[in-house]
């Protein structure tokens, strides 16, 4: 191992590029005012504006994810932090969604 | 000599990239505290409603300008990381500044925020949803506190130690730690006050 190449260990964290980095910013500019613009002007109904706004922070949390925290399955590093996010992600999932499951029907049974 | 030398350099290596794993792991365990906080928020917020609505008291624009403050400084982060890894030393400081600086007008946009919602009367001890509300945003506001700390402290600390195997690697946790808290903030923006505005 030659010591540039030592210098520059990514930990897991990928390659360093501007390119990478610019693609990442404005995307999530855009996607940011997409999801702004669809409340302010709300000319759509409520379950279009919430799929609208949803879909635009999913997909601005996937530009993140690949562009500024460089998740890739390329090195082992990698595909261990790959796995510990999406253990979290399903840890996340029984969270929220088990809450809302719960005290919705809950609310419905109080209520009928 | 050189064998050995190259067999400290790797496990050096091996080590550091334990280390950042372990760093990954605490920001995987943050996470689940703010998702927590996400569920205690949603739960309070969609059954039930009672006490004064925070609808009537959000601007957007500001909320706006508090996110493009954010995705700012995480872009400037990331030019201070790639300068760190050409080692010019002055550009890095440079542009940890400027992203200390936007950090700071985020945290103080929010602390006006927050001001504004007590003197309208929306405090934190007034309902459930206004202290799950001032306790998620809030948490996260304390979190970018913590960092711009940090980037100070990095400010401080990178001509006294210079850019070295050391440094690179608190630097690398300090851009998750950034990273991670620019993502948080999506959601909050999404689910409390875009979902709350409309």
């Amino acid at each position: 191992m030659g010591y540039h190449e030592a210098s520059n260990i990514d930990y897991g964290t990928g390659q360093k590029k501007l390119s990478i980095y610019v693609v990442g910013v404005v995307g999530c500019v855009l996607l940011t005012l997409i999801a702004f613009w669809v409340v302010m002007s709300s000319q759509l109904t409520k379950g279009q504006i919430l799929a609208v706004i949803y879909a635009a922070a999913c997909l601005q949390f996937l530009v993140q994810l690949l562009c500024f925290l460089r998740l890739n399955t390329q090195t082992e590093q990698g595909r261990i932090n790959v796995m510990a996010l999406i253990f979290t992600g399903v840890i996340l999932l029984c969270i929220i969604m088990g809450s809302l499951w719960i005290m919705w029907n809950l609310h419905y049974n109080m209520m009928h | 000599m050189h064998g050995e030398a190259m067999v400290i350099d790797t496990h050096k290596h091996n080590a550091d990239t334990t280390d950042v794993f372990g760093f990954w792991l605490y920001i995987m365990s943050d996470c689940i505290l703010f998702g927590c906080l996400f569920a205690t928020f949603l739960v309070l917020h969609s059954t039930g409603m009672q006490g004064p609505a925070l609808k009537n008291h959000l601007n957007l624009y500001d909320v706006l300008m508090e996110t493009f403050f954010l995705l700012a400084s995480n872009f400037t982060f990331c030019l201070a990381l790639l300068n760190m890894n050409q080692s010019k030393l002055l550009k890095v400081q440079w542009w940890l500044l400027i992203t200390f600086l936007l950090g700071a007008g985020f945290i103080t946009m929010e602390v006006n925020e927050f001001i504004h919602l007590a003197i309208a009367g929306y405090r934190w001890d007034i309902s459930a949803q206004a202290s799950s509300f001032f306790t998620l945003v809030g948490t996260h506001g304390l979190h970018v506190s913590i960092g711009l700390l940090w980037i100070l402290l990095m400010i401080i600390q990178l001509p006294i130690m210079k850019i070295t195997q050391t440094t690179k690697r608190r630097m690398t946790y300090l851009g998750l730690f950034w990273n991670f808290l620019d993502i948080v903030w999506i959601f909050v923006f999404t689910i409390v006050y875009l979902m709350e505005a409309i």
